[in-house]
């Protein structure tokens, strides 16, 4: 999977290192800025209020 | 023969073990390295499982270093900005009297020097929306908190553990008889703990009672009751603390602050 792609970024090999930099930064942006935020909620890690299980703490 | 097997000299072979012999060592000839297809296939399945494993393993690392470190970088930087601004609406006098409470933008700040995390902006609500804002919010639901400034009744807040500002990170540290000073505008008001509940159900509204019983108390008095999730980086339980309003201290004009948090 990496190895296909690693064959189909054009250039030399510092060319190809540097499009993978900031391949990997723009996903992490991605991540952080998109992803993450919207996946928090989903999971049970962070709520920390004491409710009586039906009302949305608003 | 006497000799060890060799691969060209394997001696009577039938026609089945032949073909499966020619499989498995075709590569052990000669000629340069050349899998077969099908050894070719599962190979590159293998191998892309496994890089999608390793994905995997690197996205969980990433979302814990975006909860535990990124949030608070976002959630300090917001409870900052928003924190100046209350205060600089404090400094500009603006109206005063009853009426004059905002609470959009926040109500005061809470101080808890056993806590060691200065001062934690508190606003009205405790949505995610609220508390991801790197401050503390009193409950309007599902049992309304009553303020500071009432005759009596119980003000309650929550507020992250981990993540978002977590700013009751340390509230295991807080013992009996230490301070909780809440400052608004004019007044501080100084609470002393006397109880905690160090894990209760998630569902224990009782808590927040305006006469909190599981504290001890049975007379209605001017309360104060901090709640967070327990254990750390999860959301079993939840933790209280409760304290009890000492005395009430009016804000001179260079906010000096009461004695509990000039050590």
């Amino acid at each position: 999977m990496y190895g296909w792609i690693w064959r189909h970024l054009p250039g030399n090999t510092g060319v190809r290192a540097l499009i993978s930099l900031v391949l990997v930064l723009a996903i992490v942006y991605i991540l952080f800025q998109y992803v993450f935020p919207w996946a928090e909620p989903l999971l049970p890690f962070n709520d920390v209020t004491v409710d009586n299980g039906m009302a949305v703490n608003r | 023969m006497s000799g060890p097997r060799t691969v060209n000299g394997r001696p009577g072979t039938t026609a089945q073990s032949e073909a499966g012999y020619d499989a498995v060592a075709r590569n052990d000839g000669d000629g340069p390295r050349r899998p077969s297809p099908t050894r070719g296939r599962i190979a590159a399945t293998v191998a892309v499982i496994g890089e999608l494993l390793i994905t995997a393993g690197v996205l969980m690392a990433l979302f814990v270093v975006y909860s535990l470190w990124w949030t608070n970088v976002l959630a300090d930087r917001e409870a900052k900005r928003q924190g100046n601004h209350v205060r600089d609406n404090w400094a500009k006098g603006g109206p005063s009297g009853p009426g004059a409470l905002d609470t959009k933008d926040g109500i005061g700040f809470l101080h808890v020097p056993s806590m060691k995390n200065g001062e934690v902006l508190v606003k009205s609500g405790t949505g995610s929306d609220i508390l991801n804002e790197g401050v503390a919010g009193f409950y309007r639901d599902p049992v309304k908190a009553a303020m500071p400034w009432d005759k009596q009744g119980n003000f309650t807040l929550a507020a992250h553990r981990d993540g978002h500002g977590a700013k009751f990170h340390n509230i295991d540290k807080i013992k009996t008889g230490d301070a909780v000073v809440f400052e608004t505008r004019d007044t501080w008001y100084v609470y002393k703990v006397y109880s905690q509940l160090t894990q209760t159900s998630k569902y224990n509204v009782d808590v927040l009672d305006q006469v909190p019983k599981e504290s001890g108390k049975t007379q209605p008095g001017r309360y104060i009751t901090l709640t967070t999730c327990t254990p750390v980086y999860t959301s079993d339980y939840r933790y209280i603390v409760w304290a009890e309003l000492q005395r009430e201290e009016k804000v001179d004009n260079k906010r000096t602050p009461p004695v509990e948090l000039r050590k």
